[in-house]
């Protein structure tokens, strides 16, 4: 084991903090002591091989996510506090913050389906106009699009690109008709025309996400 | 780095971003996220080693950043301000991972999708051979470093990757101007030992 001393010289060497005196000195040094020397040469190869595979910048994945994330996050901060002496009212932006959750596009096309469902249906927006304020999905190749109909009274979503959805995990014939909010457990219910229950988007104590689902019919 | 979003406010320096930021403007704060996202991502990631809790951390610098906006003195450097944030949210994750945990370190240790060398950069396509190479030293290199302390783990990186100088490192972290000499001396021999064959072969 080497001194204090000479590590913390070997150190200043290898990182360009010695000025040239005290440079110029260890340098002659390292020439009357083979091991050290020997020492420096695999601290200076180690220095450099962990330099030129460890990048000072990377690709960001699913960068442009994570600008949104970020932006909805803002808006929320800011509804939030703009909310705190108000009474607490349904709000779009605790949906769309569960909707642009990767774990949530993970969770699977039924999930997304029928948020967006919803979503791409608020009172203000006439049937014909209804518009895609968020998707995301972490295959680009996926598209989404929306169709109404007005004489059946509803929307579908249509999402291009999808793998195939297991048997067990068929969406149609699921119809939502009413949502509702509650921001105080950040949770979002969604129930069909009879009243039940058909999803419900929660997180625990520990942050974790969670998400029920009606159970399947028999 | 150039903006992708908002192009037309993607050639504007960061000072004046941050002022618009400071006034409320969120498209101004979008462009200083673009701008920076990739460094701030790199740190956490090689601080981390782990995918998504690194984007996690990065995306809470950033929303930390814009929390403390209007404490940001306008004549200091609002990268260094940003990158002591996620520093700070990145070292405060690493202990209390180190205390669930028993201090181990490697257990967690997910890759990224590519080789650590392969998110450089490009550098023009490198044959399959060396790229393949690139891969395993990559590999390796993740590896060995998320087997390092916290304060073992945090030296590297912003001495190797940020190439701080001792007394930025120091107040940074914040320690001595010896602690910092003392760690990186006892990070870079763990690491000689675990990466001897990696880097004997450049020597």
């Amino acid at each position: 084991m080497k001194t204090p001393s000479e590590n913390h010289d070997l150190s200043r060497w290898l990182d360009s903090e010695m000025d040239e005196t005290e440079r110029a000195s260890f340098e002659e040094h390292l020439k009357h002591d083979p091991a050290l020397a020997k020492e420096a040469q695999e601290m200076r190869a180690l220095s450099a091989t962990l330099r030129s595979h460890l990048p000072a910048e990377m690709k960001m994945p699913h960068a442009d996510f994570f600008n949104s994330q970020i932006q909805v996050r803002i808006s929320q901060m800011e509804a939030d506090e703009a909310r705190s002496s108000q009474t607490a009212s349904p709000s779009w932006t605790t949906l769309l913050r569960w909707l642009r959750q990767p774990w949530f596009a993970a969770a699977g096309a039924m999930a997304l389906a029928v948020l967006s469902f919803v979503l791409f249906r608020p009172a203000s927006v006439a049937p014909t106009q209804s518009t895609i304020l968020s998707s995301y999905t972490p295959n680009t190749h996926v598209r989404a699009h929306t169709f109404h109909d007005a004489a059946a009274d509803a929307t579908v979503l249509m999402l291009d690109g999808l793998d195939a959805v297991p048997e067990e995990k068929k969406i149609s014939g699921i119809s939502v008709q009413s949502s509702e909010m509650e921001p105080e457990f950040a949770s979002t219910t969604l129930y069909d025309a009879a009243g039940v229950r058909l999803l419900m988007i929660s997180r625990d104590v520990a942050g974790t996400p969670m998400i029920w689902t009606k159970a399947p019919r028999g | 780095m150039p903006a992708s979003a908002a192009t037309d406010l993607g050639e504007v320096s960061d000072i004046d971003l941050v002022k618009r930021s400071q006034a409320g403007d969120t498209r101004a704060f979008d462009v200083l996220v673009t701008r920076y996202r990739g460094r701030i991502y790199a740190m956490t990631y090689h601080l981390i080693q782990n995918e998504t809790e690194a984007w996690d951390l990065a995306q809470e610098a950033f929303i930390k950043a814009w929390r403390a906006l209007p404490s940001f003195k306008l004549d200091a450097g609002f990268y260094t301000w940003l990158y002591r944030i996620a520093h700070n949210v990145s070292y405060d994750w690493l202990r209390k991972k180190k205390i669930q945990g028993d201090g181990e370190f490697d257990d967690e240790h997910t890759a990224h999708r590519a080789a650590a060398g392969a998110e450089t950069a490009p550098k023009g396509d490198p044959s399959p051979d060396v790229a393949m190479r690139n891969a395993e030293v990559g590999q390796r290199i993740q590896t060995a470093i998320a087997k390092l302390s916290p304060e073992h783990r945090q030296v590297i990186v912003l001495r190797e990757v940020e190439g701080l100088a001792y007394e930025e490192i120091a107040a940074m972290i914040p320690c001595s101007l010896g602690t910092v000499m003392s760690r990186l001396f006892y990070a870079r021999k763990k690491l000689q030992e675990q990466l001897k064959d990696v880097y004997e072969n450049t020597l």
